[in-house]
């Protein structure tokens, strides 16, 4: 399957710019691991060191998210496009962490 | 050629000058949407353009705070409050990108206020960034005094995420 794959404006440092990537996977987690084998840089981004998604970056298939399918057990249809999406969070507390 | 990163003890730090500009429409659509959420924190996406270091914010995209305890970002967390916690969804930013692309743009950052607290990234802020990654994306915070807009400031989150550097904020006509 010829799946498109968007990834985020602050990682495509890590994929030589790309916006997007067309790469042949029939599962989420071939996708996943074919992108990362292709830009080795993304896996720091997109895997904890257990190997499993960070808890802040989300994946969908069109619009759904895939924790709500199969996870990375999830088929894919040619033509599809999955995208990397981050969640962003944060809020008041204690000290400022900036750079010293 | 300098290198784009030196390192400084454990951390990368960025040789770039990096600045981001708003136009003074876009930066009064960020304070107006921080006054109107007070005390509450709003959150919005900006969309804009990259050129090298620089970055041009063309349009605010505000998006609800979803805020609902969905992640962990303290011990302390209290679902219910949105005073001092901020949850910028991914279908948002899902919609917001499909936005930026439909008028050739890109989504280069994102904003937050600090009610009544400066406008400095907190240590919650750098927990819930740590799905950004990258060194390029702006972390926008405006100051809002007793409910009247004050500072924006804007940060990069460092190559290796442990900390936030500061970028020059430009606001221009």
């Amino acid at each position: 399957m010829a799946v498109t794959i968007t990834i985020p404006t602050a990682l495509r440092q890590y994929a030589d710019g790309q916006a997007r990537v067309t790469l042949e996977a029939e599962t989420i987690g071939a996708l996943l691991h074919g992108l990362v084998e292709t830009y080795p840089d993304l896996g720091r981004h997109l895997f904890n060191e257990q190997g499993k998604l960070r808890n802040f970056v989300n994946v969908y298939v069109g619009d759904e998210d895939i924790r709500y399918l199969e996870g990375e057990e999830t088929k894919l249809h040619d033509g599809e496009t999955v995208s990397i999406i981050p969640a962003i969070a944060g809020g008041l507390c204690g000290r400022a962490y900036v750079l010293a | 050629m300098a290198k784009e990163f030196e390192r400084t003890g454990s951390r990368l730090v960025s040789n770039r000058k990096a600045m981001i500009t708003f136009s003074t429409t876009v930066a009064q659509a960020i304070a107006t949407h921080a006054e109107a959420t007070y005390p509450d924190e709003c959150v919005g996406l900006l969309l804009g353009r990259f050129a090298d270091t620089h970055k041009l914010v063309v349009a605010a995209y505000p998006v609800e705070n979803r805020w609902a305890g969905q992640v962990t970002l303290a011990e302390t967390d209290d679902p219910e409050s949105r005073r001092d916690r901020f949850y910028l969804d991914p279908r948002d930013y899902l919609r917001a990108d499909r936005a930026a692309q439909a008028q050739g743009l890109e989504v280069i950052g994102c904003y937050h206020s600090h009610p009544d607290h400066p406008a400095h990234p907190s240590a919650r802020d750098l927990v819930g960034a740590q799905g950004i990654g990258g060194s390029t994306f702006a972390f926008v915070i405006q100051r809002v005094d007793q409910g009247t807009a004050t500072e924006l400031t804007s940060w990069l989150l460092l190559d290796d995420t442990s900390a936030f550097e500061p970028e020059e904020v430009i606001v221009t006509d």
